[in-house]
């Protein structure tokens, strides 16, 4: 996992980076953004022989629980990418 | 969090009624978010027909069709009754014509290449008298937003050309897919002018000030006015022209012919918006929404009707 030297601009960065990366151990993951509007790329072998509705679903129900209920921290996700190694 | 069974049953339902529908914040003429407007955009270039559903005025949908598609965000399309995605799936889909083979299976609401166009006898003789020997060409441009630019001049490369009452009329490719059986009329007086009536134009509700109200119904062609507010707040202050939206109004708005003029009043505008939206979906054209309410008729029409 590596040590991380600098802080994070915003907390949710880390916790969509976590969520996803527990679904997806074998994923590298570049979160971005903050204040609402997020940028998220995931690249992973399972992808593989998925089409793009099913690699999105695969990505938004690792995050599902950051998105439930009135007071969820993520809304929205202005972009997601998923793509093979 | 449960989904509502009668929430289930309306989105089944719409979803088994219309081959094309989005889920979106705004409409396709106001869409109120840059995702939504993006879908709408894209859609626009294919179909003049698929419904959509405002989840801005329709709080329980909103929930209900995360659920209901186990998606977390919204726009959300579905064609012929299957779940595509959002915004980024659909462009891309735009982008590799997959998109443009979904619609295609939705067969009728394919657009026409040469349309039926019908002009009146009246219109026929106004477009006659307009023209000139060097301008004889008449144009009729219709715009994704369902916008009519009746010109007289000269046609352009590309043009569908389509005839009635004897007379030649132009549309360039795009507007052509949007003109199926149109008509163009034309009436004489001060709110003269030619009036066209095309059956292709997605529903869609004007917005009425109470100033303009009060107009109306003291015109000749009152429309209905309902008011769509609680018992509690009739009894508080309303508008006497305005019947209660009751189940007896709605049973009769059902058996009113679909050109019938419906207008919607709240308390401040948003519920009878939500109101009038859904009786334009259901083919009504001339529904209208009291903006800012009865409030704005407070402040602008009879302050003896008290604010709340």
């Amino acid at each position: 996992m590596g040590l991380r030297l600098t802080p994070l601009a915003d907390p949710l960065l880390a916790n969509i980076r976590t969520c996803i990366q527990n679904q997806l151990p074998d994923a590298s993951i570049e979160v971005d953004g903050g204040g609402g509007h997020y940028t998220i790329a995931v690249t992973s072998a399972t992808f593989v022989d998925k089409t793009t509705l099913e690699r999105q679903r695969l990505v938004y129900s690792a995050i599902a629980p950051l998105m439930k209920g009135d007071n969820a921290p993520l809304h929205a996700v202005d972009r997601l990418m998923t793509n093979v190694p | 969090m449960a989904l509502n069974s009668s929430v289930h049953e309306q989105i089944t339902d719409l979803l088994q009624s219309h081959r094309v529908v989005l889920f979106m914040k705004g409409n396709r003429m106001f869409p109120q978010c840059g995702f939504s407007a993006t879908v709408v955009k894209i859609l626009n270039e294919f179909t003049p027909t698929y419904q959509t559903v405002n989840v801005l005025t329709e709080p329980a949908l909103r929930n209900g069709i995360k659920e209901y598609s186990n998606w977390p965000t919204i726009p959300q399309l579905y064609i012929d009754g299957e779940f595509l995605g959002g915004c980024d799936i659909i462009q891309e889909m735009y982008a590799n014509g997959e998109l443009a083979t979904k619609l295609g299976t939705a067969g009728s609401s394919l657009p026409v290449a040469s349309p039926t166009v019908t002009i009146t006898e009246r219109a026929a003789l106004a477009l006659q008298a307009a023209c000139t020997s060097e301008h004889d060409v008449v144009r009729l441009e219709i715009s994704p937003a369902f916008e009519y630019d009746l010109t007289i001049g000269t046609h352009q490369p590309g043009d569908v050309r389509v005839t009635s009452q004897g007379m030649a009329l132009y549309f360039d490719p795009d507007s052509a897919k949007r003109a199926q059986a149109t008509t163009i009329d034309f009436v004489e007086g001060n709110e003269g002018g030619f009036k066209i009536t095309n059956p292709q134009e997605p529903p869609r509700v004007r917005q009425l000030s109470a100033q303009d109200l009060n107009t109306m119904l003291q015109g000749p062609a009152a429309p209905l006015l309902f008011d769509v507010r609680t018992e509690k707040e009739r009894a508080t202050a309303k508008i006497n022209a305005a019947r209660p939206f009751d189940s007896d109004a709605q049973a009769l708005i059902d058996g009113l012919p679909k050109d019938t003029a419906l207008v919607f009043h709240c308390h401040h505008g948003s519920r009878s918006q939500a109101a009038a939206e859904r009786y334009a979906a259901q083919g009504f054209m001339n529904v209208y929404n009291v903006q800012g309410g009865i409030d704005a008729w407070s402040l602008t029409v009879d302050p003896s009707v008290s604010r709340y």
